[in-house]
């Protein structure tokens, strides 16, 4: 379910993005904000080095050797032979730097055209570069680089080399599963139709798409390369005297450790500041490059939806006798600095054993206000605004959180779109039914085995002992979304949430659940809430049905009434929308524009753009939900229905 | 805070604390009279026929014995094995009274064809244990003929020439007496169950950990005082100072030396320095190259500052060294030779001279190596002084063993300069491998620096075969006035070794043999 | 189950002689030779002449290979030339202590980067996810090789809790305590770098996963959040982590060399240093294919325990 709609019109200038920049989201991430501001500066430093006025790193006046830092003409001391610590370091750091930085690029560049060429072409050409990349990483990394080192020769450059050569196989890896990813993807077979070679596909179309995770596998590795070349310098193997890179003093200072420990814990925490600074920098360049934290979309949702209610309803006087009330409810979503209002002040009331439809199209607010209700609604970025869920006798949005838990899946059940996401992967369908049993009533686990059995030949699964030991991934579609039915009836709740639970179904499949969904609730007397885009569906088990536009209930009766006689201008559209069977000559006429934005609602009515008969005064002012008599109820000035008061 | 982890936490640190408090008191000791000796390498091998470096004879020394052994503090052979020797007056014949009533901590008897067993594997090719070896430095009795066992307790040796180093040889651990029992039965692993007739036997050799031996009670020379010795291989340094200041050794040696203050400071250790015949030099490619004209070799000699480098980059652990031979060779030693001074200008004015000014140089390095010291920071500190005389030094380090590979077989097309250092018993026995135009590495020499001059050669042969030391002691010192003036090497320092000890440790002392003698000491 | 064991085993034997054949080149390009490091200082060419006539060390390269392959079919890794004892002895010896600190620190990095990983991803953005992200920041930025030298100097000398070096006490150790106590510095100095790459990938990982149906259904379903955290999300997260834990086990076994030098720990990683710089090739030989094969192993492992756990690789 996505809570946040792709913009279809092109933005008003003037207006700021909705979406958060890249570089303040970058500065927003405090923790990277600093790593770049201690990068900035070492950088810098390092970079205006030469000019700086320092001494010569590598005179030696042995005579004034282990000066401790603040002594005068040195202010970080000196090292074993004389030479002064600060110009040392300052050199030193460029070197560590600049090996870092190459290294990562000839790791990169040499790794990830390995990645592509075998991602990409697959076949034998992967499986004999796999295969290498295979050998390669079998061999413990330390031997490979001192191997190599052994082979070349001593020397900075060669501990390059052997560093960037032990890394290919990381990024070999990385990128050859993204490509592998991409390559069979349909933009890929578009430019093959159209004519492009292997090579020209291959970089002007793949490529591109890997960049960014070629860039974000070089943030993360980029310190890990300077350490390890840290490494090779400590054990003697990097750079040789007298050029010093920060591995080869903390080597050279290790001897000094207890006598006289300035020596290496200076270039250790400039070594230290300088990968972590750039580990915080790739984290955060990492976070920019994921395109769902642009969409506010990567928090980990919490346990319930954040309650800030800024209008509240008065609780009623007196019992409704219906059961689930929902008064004035509002839900918005905070995406940059746009406010979505989903919901927009929707009440509903649900009868006892009733089956309630909810319709509307994508967008419309339908679904959320099914999450909004066991507040399964993901915070950030969705917060209940406004309004009331009445339950028995208490307003749910005001309970705890341990009451709200007992509620969910005992009292009020959901079922959700698609079983195939929301069953889990890893446990098999008994347990998982088990589980909702054992959820809220102490059973020992074989009883609540056994109610599952009997659950599932309730929801007319063949086999039911049997097929308690499957996984969802082993069964069909309908087969999935009956178990998750059952699992909603475990505990014969009194009020079942169906969020549209047969879209995902095929059609011969949607008519059998229907019939289960409705035959079980009438034998369980449970009141439903159907949520739906479809009339059909609508017609065959609902006793009520409200529409939902933008946010809004714009219309409200009984079944028969609103599908024969619609009063809402967009009802009556919606009803024109679907084909009938057997009517070929109908016309189909779909509704000219689009729905609104719903963080940019116009005033008035929100379907005025759209509809056929719209008058001045329609846009102007709150339109109210007016009761045209005999339950009915729309949201219009001019309904298409006049009904006796 | 998840339940789960607040408890993880808590039962982390009540572990830590726990740990703590119950080891605290119990780790500040070594087990009584066991002396546990802090190594600075693995041991290769325990047969001494077979080994080279002075790390593996610390332990070699305690478990067997020679025919000779060193006087305590000198390097002047006494009476081991052997209770006396004859020598024929041409020198070519020794005669060796051996002792009685010894056994080998294998329980076979010493005898005399114990000795001809270990000389004869070897020295013979047709040995049937000669391939027990290989035995790298069997060339030290080259010069032996053959080998009698007259009787049970005498043995004779015949020279092929007369060779004044001789009877230091069988002082060295090539020349310790080995089992035949325990080479019959073991073969090629005798290295590993070693058995010989010294103050201590084998126990045990864990690899890489610990080699364990213990009191031999039936000693020929009395029983030593401690109950086990554990040499523990510590290869890092700054290890094994932790170890020694966390009290888990009770004896280091080669300690580094900006340590050396600390151990010097603190009541509980006992610090011991002796100066030794040691050698620390740089190769100087006088075949080619800059180097092949004397007067670069001399003005390297110049531009160095030696007493800088030993007193600052050395810590005083060393003194300057003035020519090829150590003073710790006190009879052969010129006195009257005194080290190059440090002279940047007179550096600076001979190349000029040879037409050297500029000069680019590559200079071999190792990073450690036996009696190396700090070759790194030395080679550094030297890099730094040549180049203020106008000198371009590149330096290009090696692993040791790598290093030897370079070198050893001559720095021709190679390198310009190398480092070295020497470690031995007799002042023959330096020159004789590395000066001598007939020491070239293609001849099986370490003249990896060709340097040649007749006059040198002729001085060596006459002192090799002279068996009257005042006149090889002549010999010796013309030989150094020389060598001193041709500069083939730049001569730099002469190793004070030193050790460590708690201190509870008594009786220890350092010998001038670099040797570790271990049969008097005491703890308590 | 047996016959994807079986295949990934029969995949591995490719991959080991193609390691083989890397090793030896590498060895033979060396300069220096095994003669000069079995000889040490006083190697005189001709010396260094008869010791490679006498270890057949002057036979071609592919004569060599074939040799040792032929023994290892056999069960004989040869002799080391440098040790003087047979190389399975010493392999295997050395390869044992790598194992049990290898093992713990795994153990280590995998519990607490787990863990890490959990608690921050579960309190994204509060305090606890930032004081862990900063512990991992600092694990993974931290030179190995230096933070055990520091842990020695305080814990051994200063505070004298632990044992500076070493597995066991040298006279009259060994036993479980001792060796858990020599275990402690080390395995903890090994497992720091791994643990935060794990934490950072678990962390990843549960975001992930946190944000899937399933674990809408799971509350849907009035679960306590403990159990949607720990059960759903967790053994989710835990079958995309597994077989990343299983790629550091090669991290931790090449980082044992640093540790296995500063803390003297008598391991393989030590071992095959010193086999390198003395050009026994037998010994490297021998020592690279039994890490490599444990690490292919360990992979194996991972990617087992991940089948067990998703039931869907299965198919």
């Amino acid at each position: 379910m996505t809570a946040v709609s792709q913009p279809a019109a092109p933005q008003a200038p003037g207006t700021r993005s909705a979406r958060p920049g890249s570089f303040r989201l970058l500065v927003n991430n405090r923790l990277a904000a600093l790593g770049l501001v201690v990068l900035g500066l070492i950088v810098v430093v390092v970079l205006i080095t030469p000019l700086l006025p320092l001494q010569n790193p590598d005179v030696t006046e042995t005579a004034n050797r282990l000066l401790r830092p603040g002594t005068p003409g040195h202010i970080l001391g000196t090292d074993h032979l004389g030479r002064d610590l600060l110009s040392r370091l300052l050199w030193g750091t460029r070197v560590s730097i600049a090996v870092g930085l190459s290294a990562t690029a000839i790791a990169a560049f040499f790794g990830s055209l390995i990645g592509l060429v075998a991602g990409y072409f697959g076949g034998r050409a992967d499986a004999i570069l796999m295969r290498s990349i295979d050998m390669l990483m079998a061999f413990p990394y330390i031997l490979l680089a001192l191997g190599i080192v052994a082979v070349l020769g001593p020397g900075l450059l060669n501990a390059l080399y052997a560093i960037a050569i032990v890394n290919i196989p990381f990024f070999a890896r990385n990128i050859r599963g993204v490509t592998r990813g991409l390559s069979r993807r349909e933009f890929v077979d578009a430019a093959r139709l159209s004519g492009k070679g292997h090579a020209g596909i291959l970089f002007t179309e793949v490529l591109p798409n890997v960049l960014p995770v070629i860039v974000i596998t070089m943030s993360s590795t980029v310190g890990w390369m300077i350490l390890e070349t840290a490494g090779l310098s400590f054990l003697g193997l990097g750079a040789q005297p007298p050029l010093a890179d920060l591995g080869s003093m903390l080597g050279e200072g290790r001897k000094l450790l207890f006598t006289a420990p300035h020596v290496s814990v200076i270039p250790g925490v400039m070594i230290f500041a300088l990968v972590m600074s750039i580990n915080l920098v790739g984290d955060g360049i990492r976070d920019v490059l994921d395109p769902r934290l642009r969409s506010g979309a990567l928090a980990r949702p919490s346990a319930r939806t954040r309650i800030d209610r800024r209008r509240v309803p008065p609780m009623p006087a007196r019992a409704s006798g219906s059961a689930l009330d929902v008064v004035a409810l509002e839900t918005e979503f905070q995406v940059g600095d746009a406010v979505h209002r989903a919901v927009g002040g929707v009440s509903l009331d649900l009868g006892d054993e009733e089956c309630l439809g909810l319709v509307g199209e994508s967008g419309s607010g339908k679904s959320v206000t099914a999450m909004s209700i066991l507040g399964l609604v993901a915070t950030p970025p969705g917060t209940i605004v406004g309004g009331r869920v009445i339950f028995g006798s208490e307003d749910i949005l005001e309970v705890s959180n341990e009451t709200l838990r007992r509620l969910r899946g005992d009292r009020i059940s959901m079922i959700f779109q698609d079983p195939l996401s929301t069953l889990h992967p890893l446990f098999t369908v008994g347990d998982q039914i088990a589980e909702a049993i054992r959820a809220h009533r102490p059973v020992s686990f074989a009883e609540a085995w056994k109610q599952a059995v009997q659950l599932l030949e309730l929801v007319r699964i063949p086999g039911p002992k049997e097929r308690a030991n499957s996984y969802p991934h082993e069964l069909s579609g309908g087969m999935r979304q009956r178990i998750c039915i059952a699992m909603a009836l475990a505990n014969d709740s009194s009020v079942l949430i169906a969020d549209e639970p047969t879209t995902a179904l095929d059609v011969t499949v949607q008519a059998q659940v229907l019939r289960l969904l409705d035959d079980l609730r009438r034998d369980k007397g449970a009141a439903v809430l159907f949520i739906t885009h479809d009339f059909g569906v609508v017609s065959e088990i609902c006793d009520r049905v409200a529409v939902m536009y933008a946010g809004r209930i714009v219309e409200l009766g009984t079944t028969e009434d609103v599908l024969s006689r619609p009063a809402h201008p967009y009802t009556r559209k919606l009803i024109d929308c679907v084909p009938i069977l057997g009517e070929p000559e109908r016309r189909l006429d779909a509704i000219e524009g689009l729905p609104p934005k719903v963080d940019r609602l116009p005033p008035g009515c929100a379907f005025a753009d759209r509809c056929p008969q719209v008058r001045t005064n329609c846009r102007t002012g709150d339109i109210p939900f007016d009761d045209l008599g005999g339950g009915r109820k729309a949201r219009c000035l001019y309904p298409l229905v006049e009904v006796a008061a | 805070m998840s339940p789960l982890f607040r408890n993880t936490l808590a039962g982390m640190a009540f572990a830590a604390l726990a740990t703590g408090a119950v080891s605290a008191p119990a780790l500040a000791q070594t087990p009584p009279n066991v002396l546990i000796v802090g190594q600075i390498a693995e041991p290769k091998s325990l047969d001494p026929s077979v080994d080279t470096a002075v790390n593996d004879f610390r332990i070699l020394m305690n478990m067997y014995d020679g025919l000779v052994r060193y006087k305590d503090g000198t390097l002047e052979p006494e009476p081991a094995l052997a209770k006396s020797w004859d020598i024929s007056d041409d020198g070519l014949t020794y005669t060796f009274h051996l002792r009685d009533g010894v056994k080998f901590h294998d329980g076979t008897p010493f005898n005399a064809d114990a000795v001809k067993f270990t000389f004869d594997r070897m020295l013979d090719k047709d040995n049937p244990y000669y391939d027990t070896g290989p035995f790298p430095l069997a060339f030290f009795f080259s010069a032996i003929d053959s080998v009698t066992a007259v009787d049970d307790s005498t043995v004779t040796f015949k020279l092929k020439e007369p060779y004044a180093p001789f009877l230091s040889n069988l002082a060295y651990p090539t020349g310790l007496i080995v089992s035949p029992a325990a080479v019959k039965q073991y073969g090629k692993d005798f290295g590993r169950h070693p058995s010989g007739t010294g103050p201590f036997k084998f126990e045990e050799w864990d690899s890489n950990t610990k080699v364990v031996v213990s009191r031999n009670d039936d000693y020929w020379d009395g029983a030593p005082p401690l109950d086990a010795v554990v040499f523990r291989p510590i290869t890092d340094a700054n290890t094994r100072v932790a170890e020694m200041l966390s009290g888990g050794i009770d004896l280091m040696v080669e300690v580094p030396p900006d340590n050396l203050k600390q151990f010097q400071d603190d009541p509980n250790f006992k610090v011991y320095e002796q100066a030794g015949p040691h050698v620390w030099f740089l190769i100087l490619n006088a075949k080619e190259g800059p180097f092949a004209d004397k007067r670069v070799r001399q003005a390297v000699n110049y531009a160095i500052d030696k007493k800088s480098l030993v007193d600052n980059v050395l810590q005083g652990t060393a003194e300057v060294a003035a020519g090829p031979t150590p003073p710790a060779f006190a009879w052969a030693y010129d006195n009257k030779l005194q080290p190059y001074p440090y002279d940047p200008e007179k550096a600076r004015q001979l190349l000029k001279e040879a037409g050297a000014e500029g000069a680019e140089l590559t200079f071999y390095v190792t990073e450690g190596g036996s009696g190396m010291l700090d070759p790194v920071a030395m080679a550094t500190a030297i890099q730094a002084d040549l180049a203020k005389v106008g000198l371009k030094v590149n330096i290009k380090t090696f692993e040791w063993n790598t290093f030897l590979g370079e070198v050893n077989p001559g720095l021709a097309g190679k390198a310009d300069m190398a480092e070295m250092a020497w470690m031995t018993n007799d002042p023959d026995t330096l020159p004789y491998l590395a000066l001598r135009t007939g020491a070239f590495p293609d001849k099986g020499g370490f003249n990896s620096g060709y340097y040649s001059n007749p006059k040198v050669d002729a001085l060596l042969e006459k002192a090799r075969t002279s068996t009257d030391q005042a006149e090889r002691a002549k010999l010796y010192k013309q030989m150094q006035e020389i060598v001193h003036d041709d500069a083939p090497w730049a001569f730099i320092a002469n190793w004070k070794q030193n050790a460590v000890s708690t201190a509870a440790v008594k009786d220890f002392s350092l010998q001038p043999s670099f040797f570790l003698i271990l049969r008097d000491v005491s703890k308590g | 189950m047996l016959a994807y064991i079986l295949k990934r085993l029969a995949a591995l034997v490719p991959i080991l002689i193609g390691l083989t054949i890397i090793v030896f080149l590498m060895l033979a390009l060396i300069p220096g030779g095994t003669a000069v490091a079995i000889l040490g200082p006083l190697a005189s060419p001709e010396n260094i002449a008869k010791v490679n006539k006498e270890l057949g060390l002057d036979q071609p390269l592919i004569d060599q290979y074939l040799t040792w392959m032929g023994n290892l079919l056999h069960g004989d890794m040869g002799r080391s030339y440098s040790l003087k004892r047979p190389v399975i002895d010493e392999v295997f010896e050395r390869f044992s202590a790598t194992l049990i600190l290898a093992g713990t620190s795994l153990v280590l990095c995998s519990f607490f980067g787990l863990l890490a990983g959990i608690v921050s991803a579960v309190r994204q953005f509060g305090w606890t996810d930032r004081i862990v992200t900063f512990f991992v920041l600092i694990g993974i930025s931290t030179p190995s090789f230096w933070l055990g030298l520091l842990l020695i100097m305080l814990f051994a000398v200063d505070l004298r809790w632990l044992p500076a070096s070493g597995m066991y006490e040298v006279y009259g150790g060994g036993g479980l305590g001792d060796l858990l106590r020599h275990l402690i510095l080390p395995s903890i100095t090994l497992a720091v770098v791994a643990t935060g790459v794990i934490a950072r990938l678990t962390r990843a990982a549960m975001l992930e996963v946190l944000r899937q149906d399933y674990i809408r259904t799971a509350r849907a379903k009035g679960l306590t959040e403990r159990r949607v955290i720990y059960r759903h999300a967790f053994k989710a997260a835990l079958v995309t982590v597994i077989p990343l834990i299983g790629v550091q086990t090669g991290l931790v076994l090449g980082g044992a060399v640093y540790i296995e030098t500063v803390f003297q720990w008598p391991g393989i990683g030590r071992m095959l240093v010193d086999a390198i710089s003395t050009r026994d090739i037998l010994l490297v030989q021998g020592g690279v294919l039994v890490l490599a094969v444990s690490y292919v192993l360990f992979n194996l492992l991972a990617d087992i325990i991940q089948t067990v756990l998703d039931p869907r690789l299965k198919s």
